[in-house]
């Protein structure tokens, strides 16, 4: 079975945020949510680079492990979802994760921040796939119709690879080949510590 | 006994209190982070599941 | 003329072509413009311990920041690993020596028995507020212990809804009833600093173990001794502790940073193990451990031999004030 992962090229990112507004729009994720983000490095200066980051759904995941209730799970493609119904909005994933991938609809009062939200691969949550009641709580699962995470998809240079994590390794490791040089895997070594280069 | 029942009460009537007032100064995120550059309408309620 | 302009078209572009193939580097790009650029690798080879990536977001929330945080790893061993050790040796490591304890030692007896007359030891508003804080620490406690423990402990016996409902509500009540347990230690700080400063006699008290062990032993204490001056200042300090860490995670965004924020878990979730192993010796003393000592503050009113024995000095001070029956008429009053 496919193991999926991302890869943000960051030699290609030009900091579109098409990813941000594709994710934004396809999951109705409400302001202040933000399951994806543009982060620019040296910004105004040589060398500037941005990278897309969201959850990268990591092998071994500390959110998962952290989690006073267990409300997470990792499905057979890799990806880390969790249960917004077993969620106590604790925001322990949040200290663990190394990416800043959890998300609340709340912010001061730590006790009342509401349940943690992020990026699920565009594959939904526990619910049965593609049904409102999905749609309302984790947002579309893209993956149970066959199809890729959005944001990839709507990548305008094609700097934000979806998929089976061998081939968009294979992807990047050729663009790194070719054109000479590559800023790295970026969250590889730090997410998929059995495989950081793919 | 009374004491003590005075003292558990003390607590309940502090900690809901403290409760009604946190809960009312609490922000949604889709407002804490509204800046004057974004004109934020309703932010629709997808994906807050309640509690 | 069209066939000069021709002729100068191709001149021009055998011109460029032959600077071009002329150029030292035109077998490759001559500028590579990550030369001077962020690399994943060297960038975090160069984070020192608990630092992370950051860049610029155009986001209003300032958390977003960080790209890379691999101290959230570290963060992860701490609560897996480190934590779990820590809780089990304070808590369990207590109870144990607790229990060896009663069986060696016993529960400590009045030497001379029960009097039958009593002394005032503790008023009402001060058992009141020992009854507000100590409740309240008990259910904090509880609660906080379900959020490092419960997974392993507790989930297996209740399933997953039932334990999310449970520690959904342990959570609200863990981060409420903090305000009241606030409250508390700062009354508790006013009305009995006066009677914990540490002095002399106090050396004396511990040099002699409090008499503890031993039967018949019974070094000269005053309202509180030193053990007891003991657990008021590790409830003052580690409740204050408790509370300030206690604060920046109810409100994340006061410090606004995930490192900051760790770290303050780290303290608050290390000083309740400890915290909650003394409080298991303080309750273990009141109640099980010495007869006549619960009297103090479940009525307020302790035996007069129990109060002779354990705090011979405050006895007195309380006779001179005339506060306390005593077998003796009282001092300095002329017979007629």
């Amino acid at each position: 079975m496919a193991r999926v992962k991302f890869l943000c090229d960051a030699d290609r990112c030009i900091e579109c945020n098409a990813c941000v507004t594709a994710c934004k729009n396809e999951h109705e994720v409400p302001w202040g949510i933000n399951r994806r983000r543009v982060v620019t490095i040296n910004d105004g200066k040589p060398g500037e680079r941005s990278v897309s980051m969201a959850c990268m759904h990591c092998t071994d995941a500390p959110c998962a492990a952290v989690c006073p209730v267990s409300c997470f799970y990792t499905t057979a493609d890799g990806v880390v979802l969790h249960s917004k119904d077993l969620c106590i909005g604790c925001g322990y994933c949040f200290y663990a994760c190394p990416f800043g991938a959890p998300q609340y609809p709340k912010v001061g009062n730590f006790g009342s921040r509401g349940k943690m939200d992020k990026c699920t691969y565009c594959a939904g949550g526990p619910e049965a796939d593609n049904t409102p009641a999905e749609y309302a709580k984790y947002g579309a699962n893209r993956l149970a119709e066959g199809k890729l995470p959005i944001c990839a998809e709507m990548c305008s240079t094609k700097s934000l690879l979806a998929g089976d994590g061998a081939i968009i390794a294979e992807i990047y490791k050729e663009r790194v080949m070719k054109r000479g040089y590559g800023s790295g895997m970026w969250g590889w070594k730090t997410a998929y510590s059995d495989s950081p280069t793919g | 006994m009374k004491v003590f029942l005075a003292a558990l009460a003390f607590a309940a009537v502090v900690a809901v209190g403290t409760a009604i007032f946190l809960g009312g100064i609490q922000q949604q995120s889709s407002s804490a982070f509204s800046t004057s550059g974004a004109r934020v309408g309703d932010p629709g309620n997808n994906l807050m599941v309640p509690g | 003329m069209p066939g000069s302009l021709s002729t100068l078209k191709v001149l021009c572009a055998a011109l460029a072509l032959l600077f071009v193939v002329a150029h030292p580097a035109a077998a490759q790009l001559s500028f590579k413009p990550t030369a001077e650029a962020v690399q994943e690798d060297k960038l975090l080879n160069a984070l020192k311990e608990g630092d992370k990536i950051t860049g610029r977001v155009s986001i209003p929330d300032k958390m977003s920041s960080s790209l890379i945080q691999p101290a959230g790893r570290d963060w992860r061993d701490f609560q897996r690993s480190t934590l779990p050790i820590i809780g089990g040796v304070a808590i369990i490591g207590m109870l144990a020596v607790l229990a060896i304890f009663l069986m060696v030692r016993g529960r400590i007896r009045i030497e001379g028995g029960f009097s039958g007359k009593t002394i005032l030891r503790f008023a009402s508003f001060e058992r009141f507020i020992h009854w507000l804080t100590a409740s309240c620490f008990i259910i904090l406690a509880l609660s906080g212990l379900n959020i490092s423990f419960g997974r392993m402990l507790i989930l297996p016996l209740f399933g997953p809804e039932a334990f999310s409902t449970m520690s959904g509500y342990g959570k609200w009540a863990h981060n409420y009833l903090a305000f009241p347990f606030m409250f508390g230690l700062v009354a508790m700080f006013l009305i009995w600093i006066k009677d914990n400063i540490p002095g002399k006699l106090d050396l004396q008290w511990i040099k002699q173990g409090g008499g503890i062990l031993a039967n018949g032993k019974h070094p000269p204490a005053k309202r509180f001794n030193a053990g007891q001056k003991g657990i008021f200042w590790i409830v003052i300090i580690g409740g204050v502790l408790m509370s300030l860490s206690g604060w920046y995670l109810l409100f994340p965004y006061i410090p606004g940073d995930v490192t900051t924020l760790q770290i303050w878990t780290v303290i608050h979730a290390v000083i309740a193990m400890l915290f909650i192993a003394a409080m298991l010796a303080h309750i273990y003393i009141g109640s099980v451990g010495m007869e006549g000592a619960f009297d103090a503050m479940g009525t307020g009113e302790v035996d007069l031999n129990w109060a002779k024995e354990h705090h011979a000095l405050w006895v007195e001070e309380e006779q001179a004030k005339g506060q306390a029956p005593s077998g003796t008429a009282p001092r300095g009053v002329p017979a007629e």
